[in-house]
């Protein structure tokens, strides 16, 4: 590597003109062929611009930037709580493994209650039966995918299907949890179901839509509505023995019989939750496979 | 990590310092030589102690690009600043020998991940893996760069989402999208194939999807070794398959 020969290939990226930006140069230096603007400098500060100006503007700019971050880094934590959200994807291999398999087969298990740490749930790595916000998420972009893919092998897939598909779910996603909310406001059950973990509770079904809709794809019409049918009843199950425990009193969680119209109402809601269920299942996915 | 505190073009928020595998011998945050900027004395890179390998003879400075407006020395003169300057892949933090390095752990999935080598956000190597993919489908006759650019986008976004609410330590957008654009080094080859013979077949169809697990293997693995998440492999490597499913998509119809 020569550098004069670097040097003067170098300088031709510089044009004469630039010398209006007030580097002060050594006239008397007989190396420099044209001005040098770049970043090796003269020996003084030399800004990138060589300009007090435009190093003021870049500086500016940069806190900018950086104060727009915080402010948009604080905002955001109003609206979306980030610990929060944090707890519900404190999850491991294991944990999603048996919590698929208990979407999917609740019946053998038997404590279904929510583990407690000195008032706080214990993360859910530790506990099966905590909710958490992994097999949702994961749960709803799988199901745009199938999907797409279903509308693909009936030749009717285009890109924005899969906005629309998309946008339905989770309007339908939104609509159910505000429903949910506004009934358990009415009947007035002290409940300490925050709007997260019914977001998380309704988002399990996508489990049972994505089983349906692959079976439907490789054994047709008859797979699609066994295996459905199958996932309904696993989810309703599912649904009623993880929120009993969590609208209904002590008492008649436990399954002794309680008179009482608030508990009837409690047991209701729980039915009309858990019943909701399937009918989203079968109306987000019966279009899909023909 | 003091010594980046003056480029904020690779920043990244953690090191892991205490991994030293076969020759990786990546910068030690407490080597002085981090911080100077000293060019006139070659030997100091090979008097660290131990920690570097003095094979790579500007392993110390690679990701640390000429900062542009600190004051030079006030003694230097215009001539021997200029011959000092470094050579310009390392002025712009290109370093081939760290591609090369991040490729080939990419190529073999089944060998333990080195995590420091996530220490440095290197975008080059991604960009150039893109143009790739883009360059073997256009061979096929699908100009599709918009989507590939868009797909991954998208697909950054969503796993730096995931990958900062999943750990403990957060990540930075960098390097999930440093990451991600290495792993797609073997759906180049799967669209490369695609030129020679369709992959729709049965055939095709196990290509495609031994290619999607070995991107998400190795991908997931990477993450966990930097962001040292025990447990979570699968869990990871799942959105990963997801985003290059959609990759392969595109290549196969």
């Amino acid at each position: 590597m020569e550098y004069p020969v670097q040097s003067g290939f170098r300088q031709r990226k510089i044009q004469p003109e630039v010398r209006m930006r007030g580097a002060p140069v050594d006239p008397g230096d007989p190396r420099l062929l044209f001005d040098d603007t770049s970043a090796g400098g003269i020996g003084h500060r030399q800004a990138l611009l060589s300009d007090p100006v435009s190093n003021l503007a870049m500086v500016y700019g940069s806190s900018l930037a950086s104060h727009g971050r915080e402010m948009m880094d604080q905002n955001l934590d109003r609206f979306i709580p980030i610990s929060k959200l944090k707890y519900y994807f404190a999850v491991d291999t294991v944990y999603v493994g048996k919590k698929l398999g208990l979407l999917v087969f609740p019946y053998m298990h038997d404590n279904w209650e929510v583990s407690y740490q000195q008032d706080t749930p214990v993360a859910p790595r530790f506990d099966i039966n905590a909710p958490d916000l992994y097999i949702p998420v994961m749960g709803f972009i799988t199901y745009i995918l199938v999907a797409g893919l279903a509308l693909g092998t009936q030749n009717r897939f285009s890109p924005e299907i899969l906005g629309i598909q998309a946008s339905s779910a989770l309007v339908w996603l939104i609509i159910e949890v505000l429903a949910v909310l506004l009934s358990l406001y009415l009947v007035t059950v002290n409940t300490d179901l925050t709007t997260i973990d019914l977001v998380a509770f309704s988002g399990y079904k996508y489990v049972g839509m994505i089983v349906g809709v692959i079976a439907g794809l490789l054994f047709g019409r008859m797979g699609y509505h066994l295996s459905l049918l199958w996932c309904c009843v696993s989810i309703f199950v599912f649904t009623i023995r993880t929120l009993r425990l969590k609208i209904l009193s002590e008492a008649a969680a436990e399954g002794r019989l309680v008179r009482g119209a608030k508990n009837q109402l409690r047991m209701y809601l729980t039915m009309a939750i858990a019943a909701a269920q399937p009918v989203f299942m079968y109306w987000l996915t019966f279009h899909l496979v023909r | 990590m003091s010594g980046f505190d003056n480029t904020d073009f690779f920043q990244s928020s953690y090191s892991v310092d205490d991994q030293n595998q076969g020759g990786y011998g990546y910068s030690d945050p407490n080597d002085p030589y981090s911080k100077q900027y000293e060019y006139s004395q070659p030997m100091g890179y090979s008097a660290p102690p131990g920690m570097m390998q003095p094979q790579q003879p500007y392993m110390g400075q690679i990701y640390q690009p000429t900062p542009a407006f600190t004051p030079v020395s006030p003694q230097s003169m215009y001539g021997s600043s200029f011959e000092d300057e470094p050579p310009l892949l390392e002025e712009l933090g290109i370093n081939f020998d760290h591609i090369w390095q991040k490729t080939l752990t990419v190529l073999h999935p089944l060998k333990a991940a080195d995590g420091s080598i996530m220490n440095e956000t290197d975008l080059a190597g991604p960009m150039v893996f893109c143009l790739a993919f883009g360059a073997t489908l256009l061979l096929t006759g699908k100009i599709q760069f918009g989507y590939v650019y868009g797909i991954s986008a998208i697909g950054c976004l969503g796993m730096y989402c995931l990958l900062n609410l999943m750990s403990m330590t957060g990540v930075s957008f960098g390097c999930v999208a440093s990451v991600l654009g290495y792993c797609l080094l073997p759906m180049i080859t799967l669209s490369s194939f695609g030129v020679l013979f369709s992959l729709q077949g049965m055939l095709g169809m196990i290509l495609t999807a031994t290619i999607i697990g070995w991107c998400s293997f190795s991908a997931s693995k990477i993450f966990i070794s930097a962001l040292a998440m025990d447990g979570q492999q699968l869990l990871v490597a799942y959105p990963c398959a997801l985003l290059y499913g959609v990759f392969a998509l595109i290549s196969v119809f």
